[in-house]
């Protein structure tokens, strides 16, 4: 058939259509395999809701329900009596909120410079830069400790968790940043700055709302980034008063282990925030990744 | 030559050799446009100054300095060469564990976010209805917590009634230990990573969208069928961000050490005692800080490895643009 596509036109035509006939059977497939496939990423989400949501007695029944008839509603405020949900609310966001702030605002005046600055050394300043992806940081994390605490004496506190986002909190945002501004047309710089702007004024006034989706990128990885760490908090926190989320729950699902209603309860609650923020900022953050992609 | 040579010389001497302009006094001053440049560029980069000393490469190299003495973190510490290394490959029993169970885990959970990623990918950027919708669902546990993330999948691995088992007992099939036995906890763990893959999928999708349709069709009209194009064309074409998504995985991967914090401890019999875990376990269960520094050093060599390999490798089979496509 292939051979003979060239030769007439009724041929030709005949092959469209089967073509697209194939084509419709072929993404039918392929969006029963998406549902499929987004079900079951779907399920661990609400088999923990709905999880949370029974008895311990119908929890533990065979066969399971894949709704629970009854809405325990309490079992919220049973867990809330020993999770202290909104004391670690606002110790995690103690640390998220100034560390992204300080992530964010440093990675665009670094990316700044290696996107529109000439100067010495540029070239191995980056390199040494892109090097830090690589290191584990696994490797850095005993010295940092004793730099932390033994040194600068920031042990117990929230400063080590902290005050390395000072640094843009890693090379890859850096980069992202960097790597949005060169798609800026100079002259728009070149132009204010006849006008007499200054180097800042053109950075904050007409790059920085020129990269928003860049922005929002770094900003949504240096939130993953603490939202997901449990380690260095671990390490650096050792007041019952001052425990994050990570640490809680850690503890809480460890104390309850036979009590996996509450468990699940405790879940759902912290996993709601990141939910609340994806939903808000949904679209820009998939985009956001998508252009990181295209962008790297 | 000459002329050409001559002509500043003369501007020079006229005093206009700056930029046409007639020079008012005799030094050049101090702060010229570049040096301002300059200047601007090293306070901005001030960050990332600190960043390159304080957090990466001073501590990297501590690290290894460390690994030559015996510390507790209290007393002082004591030099011992390489008796920490040797500790660590002849009397240490969690070593070969250690190592085992890093590079099996990061093995799984690479290879099986990849495929998965680009299968979904690939499914998504066929002519399906409300894409942006399946694209976000399939993100959404990107954004959960690794700690919630940890709790639910424990929950759902329980041995008597998590979800996994309902499903055996249901298809009549006994129940499975998969966090209890050693043998089946790091596939287990390794699926949640997977799980969590979804950007490796937005990457992925962008990517695809972007592989320009000019050469499938030309390549459909020479007679190549899906498969065909698909290896031939879309592969080649993506190996830029099938790069770049393998090696951001293999760097995270293989530090995974939240699992062993959050629900397995490093068991059942060692078998998730990842490397990471370890380190942690001895500098701040053990407090042999020296010791765990070797082991650091000892696991930034392994990494560095495997990235090296990663790169040396890239040129077989990475392809950008400007070869395969012009």
């Amino acid at each position: 058939m292939e051979g003979s596509v060239n030769n007439t036109y009724t041929i030709k035509s005949s092959f469209f259509k089967s073509k697209q006939r194939r084509e419709k059977i072929v993404n039918g497939i392929a969006f029963v395999f998406v549902v499929i496939f987004a079900a079951a990423v779907l399920l661990p989400l609400w088999w923990i809701i709905r999880s949370s949501l029974m008895s311990n007695g119908v929890l533990y029944s065979y066969p399971p329900s894949f709704i629970p008839y009854e809405w325990m509603v309490s079992n919220y405020s049973k867990t809330l009596e020993t999770f202290k949900y909104w004391t670690y609310f606002k110790n995690t966001f103690t640390i998220i909120i100034p560390a992204v702030t300080f992530g964010t605002i440093t990675a665009i005046f670094c990316g700044y410079a290696f996107a529109r600055l000439r100067f010495k050394g540029k070239k191995l300043i980056f390199t040494l830069c892109v090097g830090t992806i690589l290191l584990p940081g696994m490797v850095t994390l005993i010295p940092l400790y004793i730099f932390w605490t033994k040194i600068v004496g920031l042990g117990g506190t929230y400063w080590p968790l902290i005050l390395p986002f000072l640094t843009g909190g890693g090379f890859f945002n850096i980069y992202l940043i960097r790597q949005f501004m060169t798609t800026v047309p100079k002259e728009i710089d070149e132009s204010a700055e006849i006008d007499g702007a200054s180097r800042m004024c053109i950075l904050w006034s007409i790059l920085v709302p020129n990269i928003k989706p860049a922005i929002t990128v770094v900003i949504l990885m240096l939130f993953i980034q603490l939202w997901n760490d449990l380690l260095q908090q671990l390490i650096y926190i050792n007041d019952m008063n001052k425990i994050t989320f990570a640490i809680a729950l850690t503890n809480f699902t460890g104390s309850f282990g036979t009590k996996w209603n509450l468990a699940m309860a405790a879940t759902c609650m912290v996993i709601a925030p990141g939910i609340v923020i994806y939903l808000i900022g949904q679209k820009s953050f998939v985009e956001g990744i998508v252009l990181t992609g295209l962008k790297t | 030559m000459d002329i050409r040579k001559q002509v500043p010389d003369i501007k020079g001497v006229l005093g206009m050799n700056n930029g046409g302009q007639i020079k008012s006094g005799r030094h050049k001053p101090f702060l010229t446009n570049s040096r301002k440049e300059a200047i601007t560029a090293y306070l901005c980069l001030i960050p990332a100054f600190l960043g390159l000393s304080m957090i990466s490469y001073i501590p990297t190299l501590s690290a290894f300095v460390l690994s030559l003495f015996k510390w507790n973190g209290m007393t002082s510490p004591e030099f011992i060469g390489f008796d920490n290394y040797k500790e660590m490959f002849t009397i240490d029993i969690y070593f070969t564990d250690s190592l085992k169970a890093t590079l099996v885990y990061a093995f799984l959970a690479v290879i099986g976010s990849m495929i998965y990623s680009l299968f979904i990918a690939i499914l998504l950027n066929m002519n399906i209805p409300a894409r942006p919708l399946w694209r976000s669902i399939f993100f959404v546990p990107y954004m959960l917590p690794a700690i919630g993330v940890y709790t639910t999948w424990r929950w759902l691995y329980e041995l008597n009634y998590g979800l996994f088992n309902h499903i055996n007992r249901m298809l009549g099939l006994p129940p499975v230990k998969y966090l209890e036995s050693p043998k089946n906890v790091l596939p287990s763990l390794a699926l949640i990573a997977v799980w969590c893959a979804g950007n490796l999928i937005v990457i992925f999708l962008a990517g695809l969208q972007n592989v320009p349709g000019v050469y499938q069709e030309a390549a459909e009209i020479d007679g190549a069928n899906s498969w065909q194009r698909f290896w031939y064309i879309t592969i080649p074409y993506m190996s830029p961000i099938i790069f770049y998504n393998l090696l951001m995985a293999l760097i995270i991967n293989l530090q995974v050490v939240t699992p062993a914090l959050a629900i397995t401890n490093g068991g059942p019999q060692n078998a998730s005692m990842f490397m990471s875990y370890l380190i942690y376990r001895y500098a701040f269960t053990k407090y042999k800080i020296g010791y765990a520094a070797a082991y650091a050093a000892i696991f930034f060599v392994l990494v560095g490895i495997f990235t090296a390999i990663l790169f040396a490798t890239s040129k077989y089979w990475l392809f950008y643009e400007e070869e395969g496509g012009k």
